[in-house]
């Protein structure tokens, strides 16, 4: 496959910055879930049940969710931005004969990767300390995939923002409500209706579903997963779209 | 006819939003040769020359490298093209080595060929004490140096240079010239922009001028100055300031100066291609004095 093949070539500066920087790299990976299991595990939840499990078994599989969506987001559109922006290299990668795929898979990769840590690690705890978590390969597929979304979206952020302003402005009114608010670490049945309604168009209620079912070993929420599946698919093509007009360069 | 014609732009027009940068120009390079864009500040040179590398792609027109025209963006063709831009595209987080390698690797170069070349134009550029060193600490000619490593790392038959030569102290930029000149003497097509009139006049085999998105004249330099006149009168009387006529035969020339009142401070000489870009792009451009930097 030489888009795949290609998108790693895309992929490599990421990749050598992270080599550069691994243990800085693992530190800011680690301590943010970590801190999600304190507070929320310990400081407020120890002892309830929700929907039937062990607060601290519902909630893992949240936090696992979230970390997918902010750390690929994150790094993926900050990075992009700034080599599009601030180091203007973005653009040279149009120099060599490469399918727009091959550079927005590419751009996915590094971002995914720290965000795998963290899961990883996330996933091993919950393990540990609780019984009603389960490990399942179809777990480690459904991560996959929605690491690969968020990145998706990270890309779409990356080249439409100019600034770390604007990449900020959007963090704080889409993707830091949506990661409290999506069933990630309390049952989105505690909400108002309406409010429902609207998370249940956002993809994090989704990915959360999707993640929290294989762990936890109930139903799978088929649905869920065929949402996620249009979210990446918008998010290539817009992408696509974005790198096609020229979008890829600054201005 | 067309199969010396190395890359052609054909028609390019390039809007944005309601401003024409560039208006329904064709550009054609000739192989073999050094060929120099030149334009004020604003001219639309650096949008011309992102469109005809395919960096951009341009609102209508179309460009042909190798007499086949460019069809999205994974053409292999474009691998003929080696570009050094205007500002420095480097990955400031990472060290100049990785920078140089990553280009190798985004050309899908075979890796002991890839280390071979990066070692030749390595040791040509002498960036060999500076190879771990992180980007962002390079001053800026030495950051150059590296974007021209990167521009010829794939062995591109057309070199583009978006000013080269700016920001160049004098021996660097000897040296870009000599480097120019011998690739230039291998087989390399150059394709180059610059501020400098005496550069241009002593590099380039032929020039395009370009003003408001338009070309506006284009020849050798010798056929540009021999169309404005190719014997320059410059001079000063009581009262104004320095002006310039240009006249074909020297004895025209003669005369006039001659003519002049006495006591006004005169010089004639040959005309030079400064004399002929500020003739065609007015001595007092007053767009590039306006041009706002749309980058801040
Ligand atoms: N992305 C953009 N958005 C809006 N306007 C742009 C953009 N890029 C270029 N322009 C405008 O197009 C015109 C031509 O710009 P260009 O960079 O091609 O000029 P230039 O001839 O290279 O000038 P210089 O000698 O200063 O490098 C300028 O007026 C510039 O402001
Ligand atoms: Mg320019």
């Amino acid at each position: 496959m030489s888009i795949l093949a290609d998108s790693f070539r895309v992929a490599w500066i990421d990749l050598a910055f992270i080599k550069r920087n691994i243990l800085v790299v693992l530190v800011t990976s680690l301590v943010t879930p970590a801190l999600y299991i304190v507070a929320f595990g310990y400081g407020f939840g120890s002892g309830a049940e929700v929907e039937g499990f062990e607060y601290i078994a519902f909630m893992i599989p949240g936090v696992i969710s979230i970390s997918t969506m902010t750390s690929c987001f994150n790094n993926v559109a900050q990075k992009v931005m700034v080599q599009r922006t601030y180091y203007r290299s973005f653009d040279e990668l149009f120099l060599c004969s490469m399918k727009p795929l091959s550079v927005i898979l590419g751009k996915s990769w590094a971002g995914m990767i720290r965000s795998i840590i963290s899961c990883t690690v996330l996933y091993a705890i919950g393990l540990i300390i609780t019984k009603d978590m389960q490990f399942s390969l179809q777990a480690v597929a459904v991560i996959l995939l929605s690491c690969l979304t968020y990145a998706l979206m990270g890309v779409v952020a990356g080249m439409m923002s100019n600034s770390h302003l604007t990449l900020n402005l959007f963090t704080t009114l889409v993707i830091t409500p949506m990661s409290f608010l999506s069933g990630t670490i309390f049952s989105l049945e505690a909400l108002p209706e309406i409010a429902q309604g609207i998370l249940y168009v956002l993809p994090l209620s989704h990915t959360t579903e999707c993640i929290r079912s294989t762990i936890l070993g109930t139903e799978f929420p088929w649905i869920s997963l065929a949402i996620t599946l249009v979210y990446a698919v918008a998010f290539v093509l817009v992408s696509r779209h974005l790198v096609m007009k020229g979008r890829n360069r600054y201005g | 006819m067309t199969d010396d014609i190395i890359i052609r732009g054909k028609g390019i027009t390039k809007k944005f939003g309601d401003f024409t940068a560039v208006d329904n120009i064709d550009v054609e390079v000739r192989r073999g040769e050094i060929f120099g864009f030149l334009g004020p500040n604003g001219a639309g040179k650096t949008t011309t020359i992102r469109i005809m590398t395919t960096l951009i792609p341009p609102t209508s027109g179309e460009i042909e490298i190798e007499g086949h025209t460019v069809k999205g963006l994974d053409d292999p063709v474009k691998e003929k093209v080696g570009i050094i831009q205007q500002h420095i595209a480097l990955d400031n987080d990472v060290s100049v080595r990785e920078n140089i390698r990553y280009h190798a690797i985004l050309h899908r170069i075979p890796r002991k060929e890839a280390k071979e070349r990066m070692d030749r134009l390595i040791n040509m550029m002498g960036l060999e004490p500076y190879l771990d060193r992180m980007a962002i600490n390079l001053s800026g000619g030495w950051k150059r140096r590296v974007a021209i490593v990167n521009a010829l790392i794939h062995d591109p038959s057309i070199l583009v240079m978006d000013e080269p030569t700016a920001g160049l102290d004098t021996q660097s930029r000897h040296m870009l010239w000599k480097l120019i000149r011998e690739l230039n003497s291998h087989g390399t097509t150059v394709f180059v922009t610059t501020h400098y009139m005496d550069e241009a006049e002593e590099l380039c085999d032929r020039i395009a001028i370009i003003d408001h998105g338009k070309i506006i004249a284009q020849g050798t330099p010798e056929e540009l100055c021999r169309e404005l006149g190719s014997f320059a009168v410059e001079y000063v009387t009581e009262g104004s300031d320095k002006q310039y006529r240009y006249f074909h035969e020297r004895s025209e020339a003669l005369q006039f100066r001659d003519s002049l009142p006495e006591g006004a401070q005169v010089t004639t000489r040959n005309t030079n291609l400064e004399d002929v870009f500020l003739e065609l792009t007015g001595r007092e451009n007053t767009q590039a004095v306006q041009e706002v930097e749309y980058r801040i």
